[in-house]
């Protein structure tokens, strides 16, 4: 898909469904709507719908950093934990390391 | 199958010379951009095949034999003799093919009698399998190799993403570099299951006749795949959009149509009958012929890929996975050449098989590779020359195959004499 071939509005049309996409647990898709449209929205001479690209590009952008935010923490902590929580952490763990913590 | 989307010059009434001249133009212009989508298709092939050949070094599991077969090989090969080893194998390459063949029939029939829809949700389907299932597989098996803790919750929110994300890149529309990548990696997926469960020399002989069943299934009149295409021929309509993979987004010329996202997922969405896209109004048009052949014969890969059967039913289904069809496009530029996923998968296998199961290890391994990348040039000549969809496995496959086994039984042995005597050449 070339975004360079599509009319204004298909490219406002396309953002707008990633932005509202990345709303089902979907940081991924935020991600892949700022890379994407990261050019469109802020490195090329401005036309109509441009702003509201760039907004959909920013709050796409901040809810990507939101969730990026919370796994860290969350990942830092189940890996240090872990071992600690005995049956919850193992009830937790998808797998589990061999040998000692 | 190989297509190359080829803007020949609409058949209209100009003077003999000037028609020649402009033939011959197009004939260097073809052979020029020829070597550039060689190019092109290099790096998703080898990336696929690094990716497959990396996993099998690394994580074991997919070179352990669990005693697990699919249900299209019952035949074990661990038996006593030779001669039984070798009639297993047979039998079981027997059976697979003829799985395949019944399958690419069934798909011909369903195309033939406009059954789109199932075509279609049998497609999303198999992507839906492999997207959420085998990465899952596959995570997990990269998870415990490296000894690392992974938690349900974010593993979840992983698959999640990674298989949402890759459905709306292959079914509907993303950056095209996604949409490659996506694509790259399910053909690894599915050459990594394939290793795993198919048995070695009913794994070697399998290819091999697939090879053939491809030469035969493409070239032949009477070949499904044939017969595919020119159904679609007929009713002017692009196949759908299935296990592509293509070098750039090509867009085809419609003065009439503005719609082409629309068109892009519409394709990508159901094999309807689209205003015609046809770059030149002659319905031998190469976007044509390729839409036709491409996804017969990737369809068709899948039918081959798809019936493996142990706990996944849908294995086939994986490969008839729909890439969105790229539009072609007006300038010569962007042209550009298209690859089933099969062939992706297929390359991918024998150089995993070969890394796996080979005493040489790099040295055939880097050897099959080599030959693979000689084949698919050699395909890609071809297609420069004749214009119409060939066949990509037969010529890499087979040399392939004869790298494989020369190199192991001949070459490596030879390498390792004169390391043992300390005589270097």
């Amino acid at each position: 898909m070339n975004l360079e071939r599509l009319p204004n509005e298909e490219k406002l049309s396309l953002c707008r469904k990633y932005y509202l996409g990345g709303f089902a647990f979907l940081p991924f898709l935020w991600l892949v709507n700022v890379v994407w449209f990261f050019r469109e929205a802020f490195l090329k001479p401005s036309y109509t719908e441009q702003l509201q690209i760039k907004a959909y590009v920013k709050r796409s952008a901040l809810g990507l950093l939101l969730w990026v935010a919370v796994l860290t923490t969350w990942i830092t902590i189940y890996q240090h934990f872990r071992a600690e929580w005995g049956e919850v952490g193992d009830y937790l763990s998808f797998t589990i390391p061999l040998g000692i913590p | 199958c190989l297509r190359a989307l080829n803007g020949q010059p609409p058949a209209a009434p100009t003077p003999r010379v000037v028609e020649r001249e402009e033939e011959e133009e197009d004939e260097e212009l073809t052979l020029k951009y020829g070597a550039k989508h060689v190019i092109m298709l290099f790096v998703p092939v080898t990336l696929c095949m690094v990716v497959v050949v990396a996993t099998i070094k690394s994580v074991s599991f997919y070179t352990q034999n669990d005693g697990q077969r699919l249900i299209y090989t019952p035949f074990p090969e661990d038996t006593d003799t030779v001669g039984q080893r070798a009639l297993n194998s047979i039998l079981n390459a027997t059976i697979m093919i003829t799985v395949i063949i019944v399958m690419t029939l069934v798909l011909v029939m369903l195309y033939k009698y406009r059954c789109y829809k199932v075509i279609q949700g049998w497609l999303f389907l198999s992507s839906l399998l492999l997207l959420f299932f085998f990465s899952y597989i596959y995570l997990k098996e990269v998870f415990k190799t490296y000894n690392l803790a992974m938690d349900y919750i974010t593993l979840a929110i992983i698959i999640w993403n990674f298989g949402v994300v890759g459905m709306m890149c292959i079914h509907w529309k993303g950056p095209l570099r996604l949409q490659q990548a996506y694509l790259i990696m399910i053909s690894a997926l599915m050459a990594l299951v394939f290793i795993k469960y198919l048995p070695e020399w009913t794994a070697w002989l399998i290819l091999a006749v697939i090879s053939v069943y491809d030469l035969l299934a493409v070239l032949c009149p009477k070949g499904p795949l044939r017969i595919l295409v020119e159904t679609a021929q007929e009713r002017n309509e692009p196949i759908f959009p299935a296990l592509i993979y293509s070098s750039t987004m090509v867009w085809l010329v419609n003065m009439a149509d503005t719609d082409r996202p629309n068109r892009n997922s519409t394709e990508a969405a159901s094999p309807q009958q689209e205003p015609q896209e046809v770059a030149s109004p002659v319905p031998s048009s190469p976007s044509q012929d390729d839409g036709g052949f491409t996804q017969s014969w990737v369809s068709q890969q899948e039918h081959r890929l798809g019936p493996l059967q142990s706990t996944e039913e849908t294995r086939r289904e994986i490969q008839q996975m729909p890439s969105a069809r790229p539009p072609v496009e007006e300038d010569d530029e962007e042209r550009g050449v298209k690859l089933g996923l099969g062939d992706f998968i297929f390359y991918s296998m024998l150089v995993g098989k070969a890394s796996a199961t080979a005493s040489g290890d790099w040295n055939t391994t880097l050897a099959c590779f080599v030959a693979i990348l000689i084949g698919l040039c050699l395909t890609l000549l071809l297609l420069a020359i004749f214009k119409k969809a060939l066949p990509a496995l037969p010529i890499s496959i087979f040399f392939g195959l004869v790298f494989y086994f020369a190199t192991d039984n001949l070459v490596r042995p030879f390498m390792d004499k004169l390391a043992l005597h300390q005589f270097y050449i």
